[in-house]
């Protein structure tokens, strides 16, 4: 009977219905299926969303969205151009740098390839640097920034997992970091193969301007992750700050926030946050027959019967995860897989903070994985040229993800190192 | 003004006004942990209600504008025809099961009737009302789609 639902919820996404109505609809044909009375759904789509971790999902995404209102993008750009616009390639650098930045800020992919693509795409098409090329580092950068705290696929894992946020957001930096570095060097040996150009060196005095731009707006990544870490705030109290910080910044001092700027900002963010949370009422009802089922106790065994090597194990999920993640959007995929998968990782002796933070590196990698990763899409769209040519640039970027990947996986304690030095 | 802008209005102003209740209560609850001697038991109740009703009032403007995620590779391999058949079917399912979901949510808050939150002590009805406003909402959005995917495919 299971079965139903699942080629339910497969036709229902070839035929391009929404991810959340997908799960709703499926649910509901295996229940009339099962004769289960349907009262379920209301009460599980409620007991889903009402948990108090979640109010932190609109909060980032509002303070995020009012920083960006503030004129964020461009000053974070600007003070990155200051730092490393003189290295050859420099702007591709900055677009790297300026998304690990804006990270701590918007803390999801797509939205970073849409403000920082805006600006970036154009930028670099006009200095002369290839546009596939531009695009496709674009989307590749954007990918940092879900990893980096605050991160909303982080909340979302630590909903389904009752694990700490903070040991979550602090499990995500070392593993941001290398991302980050490693699409710089890539970066850079491209740039300098292809002769893209560089800025003259800034003064002092422009990069130290440019920092004190920026300031305000990277003060609030530290209030956050020093407040949720240093257990001053619970992770929702911290993301309202953000958003009271976001608001006095944007009004007071890049003085650009006005009162219907906020109420725009407002409701786009809650539209986000909607989308968001009937999704995530969905999946609730969908882990519920998924457990009802005993799916996630079989497929356990079924791997664990195949092999108990953890290796081979993760490189199974790896797989799965990451396939899962070029087709579907990253917080639905980890809706729905993360709680099955995790019981197997949990059997082969996996630390749960250990993967979560490889599910998450998983599922953002397969935004930029051809053929329909979808901050390949937006970038392709911002810079006018195919899917395809946006790929091929894009795919020593891949490579360098999944080598990080394959370190994350391999080595525990690059996740485990910053959660156990401050929380334990 | 039109009956679709009017309830339109209505929603955008329920998702603020929910918004900024949600914001102002998990303030209060920050402000009376650091500065008054002891914080109120009632906050993050009352700021979990906020934010389920902030959701479903959002969630049929979301529909409306479609922030809502799908797979879009197949759909567009698909011919014009099937393309605005599928146009019509998608709103037209969708409006079934919130159709759905609210008959069932109308059951859910009638529950709430018995039971009382711990801290605030109100009627859980309220608080379960959430999911029947989410229904109607959604309902009134795949509803206008419907109106025009009708349209499209007469064309």
């Amino acid at each position: 009977m299971i079965w139903i639902l699942f080629i339910c919820f497969i036709v229902c996404l070839f035929l391009r219905f929404p991810i959340a109505f997908s799960l709703g609809f499926s649910c509901l044909i295996y229940l009339l299926f099962k004769g289960i009375p349907l009262i379920i759904i209301p009460m599980k789509m409620y007991s889903g969303i009402d948990v108090f971790v979640l109010l932190s999902i609109p909060g980032f995404i509002i303070a995020g969205n009012l920083m960006n209102q503030g004129g964020l993008t461009e000053k974070i750009i600007s003070f990155c151009n200051h730092l490393l616009g003189h290295i050859r390639g420099g702007l591709s650098l900055v677009n790297i740098g300026a998304s690990m930045l804006f990270a701590g800020i918007s803390g999801t992919a797509i939205s970073d390839t849409a403000s920082m693509g805006s600006v970036m795409i154009p930028a670099m098409k006009k200095e002369g640097y290839d546009v596939d090329y531009a695009c496709a580092i674009t989307a590749a950068s954007s990918t940092v920034g879900p990893i980096i705290p605050p991160s909303v696929p982080m909340i979302i894992a630590a909903t389904l997992s009752g694990l700490s946020v903070g040991k979550l957001f602090l499990a995500g930096a070392i593993p941001g970091l290398l991302l980050g570095v490693g699409l710089m060097l890539v970066a850079y040996v491209i740039a300098k193969r292809k002769n893209y150009p560089k800025h003259a060196r800034s003064s002092f005095k422009q990069i130290w301007k440019g920092f004190v731009d920026t300031f305000w707006s990277l003060l609030m990544t530290f209030i956050i992750l020093f407040g949720i870490i240093g257990g001053i705030f619970t992770p929702t109290e911290a993301s309202i700050i953000a958003i009271l910080y976001a608001f006095v910044i944007g009004r007071f001092v890049y003085e650009k926030l006005t009162f219907k700027n906020v109420q725009v900002v407002l409701l786009s963010s809650m539209k986000t946050s909607a989308s968001l949370m009937v999704l995530v009422g969905f999946a609730n009802l969908f882990g519920w027959i998924l457990i009802t089922e005993h799916i996630p106790q079989m497929l356990s065994t079924e791997i664990v019967g195949f092999t108990t090597n953890k290796y081979l194990v993760l490189l199974l999920i790896n797989i799965v995860l990451i396939v899962v993640g070029t087709f579907m959007e990253t917080i639905a995929a980890l809706l729905i897989l993360f709680p099955i998968l995790l019981k197997v990782a949990i059997s082969v002796d996996v630390d749960p903070i250990h993967f979560a933070v490889i599910a998450v590196l998983n599922l953002i990698i397969g935004l930029t994985t051809p053929p329909v990763g979808v901050c390949l899409f937006v970038a392709s769209s911002i810079g006018k040229v195919s899917i395809a040519k946006v790929s091929k640039a894009g795919f020593p970027f891949l490579m360098v993800s999944v080598l990080v990947l394959i370190l994350i996986t391999l080595f525990p304690s690059l996740s485990l190192f910053l959660p156990e030095l401050f929380m334990d | 003004m039109s009956i679709y802008r009017r309830i339109g209005k209505i929603l955008k102003m329920g998702t603020l006004v929910s918004t900024l209740g949600l914001i102002a209560t998990v303030s209060l609850q920050i402000f009376a942990r650091f500065f008054l001697a002891s914080a109120p038991s009632w906050t993050e109740e009352a700021s979990r209600l906020f934010f389920i009703y902030a959701i479903s009032f959002a969630s049929g403007i979301a529909l409306k504008n479609n922030s809502y995620v799908g797979l879009d590779m197949f759909y567009n391999m698909f011919s014009a025809r099937i393309r605005k058949v599928l146009d019509l079917l998608i709103p037209t399912l969708i409006f079934a099961l919130f159709g759905v979901v609210m008959v069932y949510a109308i059951q859910f808050v009638f529950i709430g009737n018995t039971e009382r939150s711990p801290s605030m002590g109100i009627r859980m009805s309220l608080a379960f009302s959430s999911i029947f406003i989410m229904s109607i909402t959604i309902c009134f959005y795949a509803s206008i789609k419907i109106k025009s995917a009708v349209k499209n495919l007469k064309k």
